[in-house]
């Protein structure tokens, strides 16, 4: 093993909702400072393949290692689960992620929204946490929002501050589950500009996204989904510049 | 001027068992009723069936009914366990079942099976992705339940918190039955004995709408301050 553990490696990944199997078997691995991107058309998985790295999702089968440290599951009647909730939240806190949706805690302002975690989970001293809050708020542009609640604000000042709260974490890995997807389309570059920024920093990132020119500027690694099953994967001037499969093909074909 | 004829102090006494016993009973039908709505969106069989066979039962039967049937089941019961206690280990324990703490355990667990199913409503309405998130940063499945969970739900529960405890504060009155002296009570006695009925009852109304308006007072604050960043401020 070297010296510094993996970040997040998974392995054969296996996922089925009822009679469907939305995930065949998909592996991944980042290491420190890569950008994985997911692309893949809705519903080859790439979502769920994301929620399965922490475990918003409990996989059928396959292997999670996080930081060197593999989770453990085991079998209920329920199917597999993790066999010690303690470690899951432990291996979350060293995972954050950012959703589609925002998810910032409505009934808290921004301010609150990044402290929470920092406080509650980390156990960090309450001035430290508030200090490195206002740190990131500066960084994400949103100092004048630090009192508004999520309500209050656009779409992409939440994802800004989701993002925010995110990095308030100080997590081994960022996981972005199609983060511009609910924006209006003039708010989308504030936030792509604020993850230029991470990737550039060298903060280890898995994405998944439909934005490909995020995924051709910034990625280590491209991943293409389709039905559950890894399609191409490499860099991204590989994988978007020069596309074997025909459905890859006709995926990153202009549409119009 | 109105003359209450000596029994002014007891009916005092008898406001002020009505406040206690609402507000114990309130108190109990709280943590009830979070237990049962748990309970109901539990994925474990059992837990979800006895929290459906609590609020059915309890829905079903009538109040006075359950509060005789607690009172009177509840001292044999209690006279059982402690006959068993003394036979078998010679533990000499001689409960008193005390007709206060059967009216509050009867009422908290009448109105443990509504605020359950208020409780339910309202968890229910609470958005997935709150919780999620709540999850994907380290939160334990406490952590989530105290600092996401209960306070998104509340603004949800608490209008139908409140005419659950406008009920309840009515229900007390029932009390009289298994031998607690609440005001309605003293006054009742009073009545009887002055044959002035409204000389008692009517303050005794006027006593039930002050609490009602205190407490609906409390409800609006405690609405607003749920409200909080849902667009209500």
């Amino acid at each position: 093993m070297a010296a510094t553990p993996t970040p997040l490696e998974v392995r054969n990944i296996k996922k089925r909702f009822g009679d469907t199997e939305v995930l065949k078997g998909l592996s991944l691995q980042a290491q420190k400072g890569d950008v994985i991107t997911l692309i893949g058309a809705s519903g080859s998985g790439k979502s769920t393949f994301l929620r399965c790295m922490n475990l918003l999702e409990q996989p059928d089968d396959g292997e999670l290692i996080v930081h060197g440290e593999p989770i453990r599951f085991k079998t209920t009647k329920h199917g597999r689960e993790p066999e010690d909730w303690k470690q899951v939240v432990q291996m979350r806190a060293k995972l954050s992620m950012v959703f589609q949706s925002f998810n910032l805690w409505a009934h808290m302002t921004l301010l609150e929204n990044i402290i929470e975690a920092p406080i509650n989970v980390l156990k960090k001293p309450k001035k430290e946490a508030l200090e490195h809050a206002h740190a990131l708020l500066d960084r994400v542009g949103l100092t004048a929002r630090a009192n508004a609640y999520p309500a209050q604000m656009s779409g992409g000042q939440q994802q800004r501050g989701a993002i925010a709260r995110a990095l308030a974490m100080d997590p081994e890995v960022m996981l972005f589950d199609e983060p511009t997807s609910a924006l209006d389309p003039e708010l989308v570059g504030d936030v792509l500009k604020v993850m230029h920024g991470l990737a550039d920093e060298g903060r280890t990132m898995v994405v998944v996204t439909h934005e490909m020119s995020f995924a051709r500027d910034v990625s280590s690694q491209v991943i293409y989904l389709h039905q559950g099953l890894v399609e191409e994967a490499g860099p991204p001037d590989q994988v978007l510049g020069n596309p074997q499969s025909p459905r890859l093909k006709q995926f990153l074909a202009p549409k119009y | 001027m109105l003359d209450l004829q000596g029994y002014g102090p007891r009916l005092i006494e008898g406001a002020g068992v009505t406040i206690q016993l609402a507000v114990l009973s309130l108190l109990l039908a709280i943590i009830l009723g979070l237990l049962t709505a748990t309970a109901k969106m539990s994925r474990n069989w059992f837990l979800r069936r006895t929290a459906t066979v609590y609020t059915t039962l309890i829905r079903g039967v009538p109040d006075l009914v359950l509060m005789m049937l607690l009172f009177f089941g509840g001292q044999i019961g209690v006279n059982a366990i402690s006959d068993m206690l003394y036979y078998n280990y010679e533990i000499d324990l001689y409960i008193n079942f005390n007709a206060f703490a059967a009216g509050v355990l009867t009422i908290g667990f009448i109105f443990g099976a509504y605020m359950g199913e208020t409780f339910r409503g309202a968890f229910m309405a609470v958005d997935n992705g709150q919780i999620e998130a709540g999850k994907a940063y380290g939160m334990s499945s406490g952590l989530v339940f105290r600092r996401i969970r209960f306070p998104q739900m509340m603004r949800h529960a608490l209008p139908g918190l409140s005419n659950n405890w406008m009920v309840l504060l009515k229900t007390t009155a029932l009390v009289s039955v298994i031998g607690l002296t609440d005001m309605v009570r003293v006054a009742a006695e009073a009545s009887r004995a002055t044959h002035e009925p409204f000389t008692f009852l009517i303050p005794v109304a006027v006593v039930y709408l002050l609490i009602a308006s205190v407490s609906e007072w409390i409800f609006a604050r405690l609405q607003k301050r749920y409200d909080i960043g849902f667009g209500g401020q």
